[in-house]
């Protein structure tokens, strides 16, 4: 007990040096501290993202995106081969249709044509003199139905949640004649549960409204794949496939795959692909925490380093008393590695103290300066809407919501603190301690008690 | 008792070879007090370092108590110095932050002496070296030069060494004080059996010693 004791009391023997020391080391801790928080912080984060982007590749027809492009749609064949690749948990399978509100139904479009609507329409039936004549007075927007084999799958329905407002979902699998219909739709057209409306000359019963949370969709049908296949006359072909992968690590091998089998005839967008987008900007405050998190350190223990090589070369004569009257290297050595264990600790409580006190600030400050660029990108992809039920568009506007989402959370992250952190700080303290103490250790063992009897 | 057979210690300085101890040999019975006396280089200190074990002949031997000190290992020089050897120092060498009764425990603390111990004898020694309890607790820049070098006196024999070496005891002292402290050593030699060994260049000093050892160049001249 006797060296620990003169360590410590040792450590208080030049008490200007101690202060000074002690502030400065607790600065460099509190530095280490609040980047391993932002460091724990952001990988939370990261997962957090990654884990509600979802582990999901949208497969669409090469060359066509919604209802425009040109070239083949997907098949019943496609899906039943990405079903059988390897890691592959589910699929999805979605069909778009226009439903025209002056021939295909009797519903009326809750959307406005308004002057994008309009042009839309033009350009499109620029050949149709007909059509151009009745335009722009009569004319009113066509209604998107949706068939879909998995009303769960929210990406593949291009929302971010289905509420079932009134009544109850259809069996997905079944081609009769049902229909999910959406909030506005139905207060335009007054339609509720178990009413009644015409589509491609068939009597569609609804069995329930709901709530997407977004007006493009809540103007729209969603009806079983199989019903808007057959009445549509698309059948056997798929607009979109969304395919469900067992776990985010094996997204990029399972997209190689269905290029592999698939070649040209799909293009897929993963959602590790919207997610890298998003959490760049997180790496980037990992990256620069954990340099930080080292450089910290290392400043830390050089700090003590430096300090105990003055205070051993400051006592050199003592210590060769010291050895002279029968103190063993390991003695000594210890005594002054308890010295320099006090000292940090001590920086290393005021340290774990400042930590507290100035991680989230720091952490604000950091986020704040890397992440206005995914910021302003959220806005411009989550932004318009466009016409159609364009299947092929969502993942852009996946992938901007995902990034405005990732935006708000960044604004909203606060370190996490806990109580753990005190035994980091702690532990950090007695790594640096004894790293600082390595080679003065090595000069106290050097040292020859013959040196005391020079004169002095 | 110290037995000493034809001790050298070279020293190199560039390419010359220093004889700092050329062959010295002498013996000193058990409870003496001696001197050794020579002018500032005759070698006196390097003897005394020799002889304390802080530093290793080139050639020679020295026994104390029959055991022969200059074929031992570090470890063992380092139990040596601790049991056998007490040090008392010109400028004293006592630890300036830890109190007089402290620094008198630390070589039983590192002999391995429980604390209740040690603090026991630690107060004797200090009483019979005239330092008395009030003082006992205050740190060495508190206490006079005669005082410090007491409490040295007092450290030297916390563990009953054989052998007592002094450089320059009362180099740092008035003439008054120096002959109290000189008169300490010799009583101390006899009530506790221990060789002690005075190096001084001051006269008074080696008339009170019983053998003096006049060292000239490195040889023993007397």
């Amino acid at each position: 007990m006797g060296i620990i004791y003169r360590g410590f009391k040792n450590a208080f023997r030049n008490s200007i040096r101690t202060v000074s020391i002690t502030f400065i080391l607790a600065l460099s801790i509190a530095m280490a501290l609040i980047m391993f928080l932002s460091l724990k912080t952001v990988q939370s984060k990261i997962d957090e993202v990654k884990s509600s982007v979802g582990n999901t590749i949208t497969v669409s027809p090469a060359g066509i995106r919604g209802f425009e492009g040109g070239g083949e749609l997907l098949t019943n064949t496609t899906a039943t081969t990405i079903s059988k690749i390897e890691n592959v948990s589910g699929i999805t399978k979605t069909i778009s249709a226009r439903l025209s509100a002056d021939t295909d139904t009797n519903l009326e479009s809750s959307v406005e044509a308004g002057s994008f609507g309009r042009r839309q329409m033009e350009s499109e039936n620029q050949n149709n003199s007909q059509m151009n004549e009745n335009m722009p007075e009569n004319f009113s927007m066509p209604i998107n139905a949706t068939g879909t084999s998995n009303l769960d799958s929210t990406t593949s329905l291009n929302i971010s949640e289905l509420n079932i407002i009134s009544g109850t979902k259809f069996d997905e699998s079944s081609s009769k004649y049902v229909a999910l219909i959406g909030k506005n739709l139905a207060e335009k057209n007054d339609l509720a549960v178990s009413s009644t409306f015409t589509a491609w000359d068939k009597s569609i019963k609804v069995v329930g409204i709901f709530d997407s949370g977004n007006n493009f969709s809540n103007a729209g049908i969603l009806m079983p794949i199989k019903t808007v296949q057959v009445l549509s006359d698309q059948e056997n072909e798929i607009n979109s496939i969304i395919v469900e992968v067992s776990s985010i690590d094996n997204i990029s091998n399972v997209e190689t795959a269905i290029k592999e089998k698939l070649g040209d005839d799909v293009d897929t967008v993963s959602s590790q692909d919207a997610t890298e987008q998003t959490t760049s900007s997180l790496e980037n405050i990992k990256t620069i925490s954990l340099y930080s998190l080292i450089g910290a350190v290392i400043a830390g223990s050089v700090i003590i380093l430096l300090t105990m090589i003055m205070i051993v070369r400051e006592r050199r004569r003592e210590i060769g008393v010291l050895k002279a009257i029968g103190a063993s290297n390991l003695k000594i050595v210890s005594q002054f590695i308890s010295e320099s264990t006090l000292l940090t600790l001590m920086g290393s409580v005021l340290g774990i103290i400042l930590g507290f006190a100035f991680s989230n600030p720091i952490l604000k400050v950091l986020i704040n300066n890397s992440t206005s660029s995914t910021t302003s990108g959220a806005g411009q992809a989550g932004g318009p809407g466009g016409l159609g039920g364009e299947g092929g568009r969502q993942m852009m506007r996946m992938a901007g919501e995902f990034l405005g989402r990732a935006g708000d959370s960044l604004q909203n992250l606060q370190a996490v603190v806990d109580y753990k952190i005190i035994l980091y700080g702690l532990g950090a303290a007695i790594i640096i301690a004894i790293i600082g103490s390595i080679i003065p250790s090595f000069i106290i063992s050097k040292i020859r008690p013959a040196e005391i009897m020079r004169t002095e | 008792m110290l037995k000493v057979e034809n001790l050298t210690k070279q020293f190199k300085s560039g390419d010359y070879t220093v004889d700092a101890v050329d062959k010295i040999s002498f013996y000193l019975p058990t409870g003496v007090f001696a001197a050794i006396l020579g002018k500032s280089g005759s070698g006196k200190s390097t003897l005394l370092s020799l002889l304390g074990a802080l530093d290793k002949p080139t050639e020679g031997n020295i026994q104390v108590n029959l055991q022969e000190i200059s074929k031992m290992k570090d470890s063992q020089l380092i139990k040596y110095r601790r049991d056998k050897i007490g040090f008392i120092f010109q400028s004293y060498n006592l630890i300036p932050n830890l109190t007089a009764l402290e620094n008198v425990c630390l070589p039983m603390e590192f002999a391995g002496v429980k604390k209740i111990a040690r603090m026991k004898r630690a107060v004797e020694l200090l009483d019979q070296v005239g330092i008395t309890l009030d003082k006992q607790d205050r740190i060495p820049s508190r206490l006079s030069g005669g005082e410090q070098q007491r409490v040295a006196i007092a450290r030297a024999l916390a563990n009953k060494p054989a052998l007592i070496l002094a450089d320059e005891p009362t180099g740092n002292l008035d003439s008054k004080t120096a002959k109290i402290i000189i008169d300490l050593l010799k009583n101390l030699a006899k009530s506790k059996k221990t060789t002690i060994i005075a190096v001084t260049h001051d006269k008074e000093v080696a008339k009170q010693a019983k053998i003096v050892l006049e060292l000239k160049d490195g040889k023993l001249v007397k």
